[in-house]
């Protein structure tokens, strides 16, 4: 157990000394060479900006956590819907499935200003891109779930006369959660990526917004400041999901113990 | 029947049960195509109540079919088979599987996967649960009843599995080369716990393999099983008495035996 955390310690440490590193190479350099704040502010200019800012920040962050959280949410939904969808209907798989999969060919975030056309620059247009980028990976990797179900486990299923509401429920769910859980972690960062997308492209709120005006008036400490609170914001997200899917996926030994022999 | 599970009588060796009980399992002129490929060919065998019966074969022979038509999870191409005098047309709830590899769900505690065919057929759970843990017992296994199926070894999975097939009662017990994934040493092991368990339950076991000594230790009667497409090329009685023990692989009795089946299935090779 000892042995445990002091190798989840040197795991943390190395890229936090690095990272280190980087900030004060980074510092070092813009003061040594003389940068101006606006092409490159230093590391501690941004921080600065965080701090004296965070009002600003926040009240930015909000509605676009909001909706990347309220999207990804809704793809989940949908997403598992539609996989259950092509698990159990033949039409749907092989007829709606490979239109799907060949739709993805589309760059989603091209589609934005269409968004903006039909919707209007409200929350409406932010919520749907994040739901339309989040969706597929989540159809995708629930979809993979419920079929990839072990023909053994099925016969074993079918000899005590288990019957089709059984085996979903008692068995492809459980066996779909941790690609649902694999399909949510890809989903969470997309979704975000659409919100922001969409608040560049047109809005009056949301860190997108911020990050754009922050630009137009060369504030370019404040603009970082946005981009690091974002940052924090997406890796909060994702390590939700991934304490959720360590919790609910329990039987799954955790990655980095994989190898470890015994534990 | 549920109170033999409890404590057989010590000492207590069964008779022989072929010839004992009308015949359980009755297989009529059955035969499987696969398009074009033949695997079982006009296969008639009756097995008696409480008998322990081996399909010993080569690998690939189609006895692994039979044994899944038995189980009612494929469909013959042609004659029957009737358990209990009723016609074979899917799964019955008087027959237990065990397949090759455990399957067991990984989610799932050793009770809880014991537990399984009981939530499927929807019978009392309390009940069972009881139940469930005196086979646990009987397989030495109930100390491991609240852990994970990958917290086993695959020795002990497998017994978990042989759990999970008799905890509803069945009357007869399929085994599909259930200790073929296992090491030698576990696998002589499980024979003599196979035996021990069979003899406390008092199933009805029809048991696949490809090992001759597996079937000539287990079994009171060994059907053997010619190349594709099946068909039966030789019958033996087991005469030993019970319970067997792994010293008695070394007698000249057994070793008889095991020469006899030997010479049938490379009799079979040779044709």
């Amino acid at each position: 157990m000892r042995n445990n955390i002091g190798k989840y310690a040197a795991t943390i440490a190395w890229p936090l000394l690095v990272t280190a590193l980087i900030l004060l190479t980074w510092e070092l350099s813009v003061r040594a060479l003389g940068i101006r704040s606006i092409i490159l502010p230093p590391p501690s200019a941004v921080f600065e900006a965080m701090a004296q800012r965070h009002d600003l920040l926040l009240a930015h962050l909000w509605p676009s956590l909001y909706l990347t959280v309220l999207g990804f949410l809704l793809s989940v939904i949908g997403g598992i819907f539609v996989a259950v969808l092509i698990t159990y209907s033949a039409i749907v798989r092989k007829g709606f499935y490979p239109v799907i999969v060949v739709s993805q060919v589309i760059p989603k975030i091209s589609i934005a200003p269409l968004f903006i056309v039909w919707f209007g620059t409200g929350t409406m247009s932010s919520l749907l891109l994040a739901f339309l980028v989040a969706f597929f990976p989540m159809t995708i990797n629930a979809a993979m779930g419920f079929e990839s179900i072990d023909e053994d486990i099925h016969r074993m299923a079918r000899t005590f006369m288990g019957s089709r509401w059984q085996i979903f429920w008692k068995i492809r769910m459980p066996n779909a959660l941790p690609y649902i859980f694999g399909g949510m972690k890809i989903s969470i960062t997309l979704a975000i990526i659409g919100v922001i997308v969409s608040e560049f492209v047109a809005s009056q709120e949301g860190i997108g917004y911020l990050i754009k005006l922050a630009g137009g008036l060369l504030d370019t400490p404040l603009m970082l400041a946005a981009i690091v609170a974002l940052s924090i914001s997406g890796l909060a997200l994702y390590a939700i999901i991934a304490a959720a899917e360590s919790w609910a996926v329990y039987w799954q030994p955790p990655p980095e113990a994989v190898g470890v022999g015994g534990g | 029947m549920r109170s033999a599970v409890a404590s057989p009588p010590p000492g207590l060796a069964p008779a022989c049960a072929r010839g004992d009980g009308a015949a359980i399992v009755r297989i009529a002129a059955l035969k499987k195509t696969f398009g074009d490929l033949e695997a079982i060919r006009q296969l008639s065998f009756d097995v008696g109540d409480g008998e322990f019966l081996s399909v010993l074969g080569p690998s690939g022979c189609g006895k692994s079919t039979l044994l899944m038509m038995i189980a009612g999870l494929i469909d013959p191409t042609a004659g029957e088979i009737r358990i209990q005098d009723a016609k074979v047309a899917g799964p019955r709830r008087e027959v237990g599987v065990v397949f090759q590899s455990p399957v067991l769900l990984p989610w799932r505690t050793v009770l809880q996967n014991v537990l399984f065919p009981i939530e499927l057929l929807k019978l009392p759970r309390p009940q069972y649960r009881r139940r469930a843990l005196e086979l646990l017992r009987m397989a030495k296994i109930d100390e491991f009843a609240g852990l994970l199926p990958r917290q086993l070894s695959g020795g002990m999975r497998q017994r978990v599995a042989i759990c999970r097939a008799l905890v509803h009662d069945p009357s007869i017990l399929l085994m599909d080369e259930p200790f073929s994934a296992l090491d030698a040493i576990t696998r002589d092991e499980m024979a003599v716990e196979l035996q021990r368990i069979w003899q406390a339950n008092r199933k009805t076991v029809i048991f696949v393999t490809h090992s001759i000594r597996e079937a000539a230790f287990l079994s009171d009667r060994v059907l053997v099983m010619g190349r594709r497409p099946a068909t039966i090329i030789d019958e033996l009685a087991i005469d030993l008495p019970r319970p067997r023990h792994t010293a008695m692989t070394e007698d000249e009795t057994f070793n008889r035996l095991v020469r006899h089946l030997r010479k049938a299935i490379e009799a079979s090779h040779a044709e």
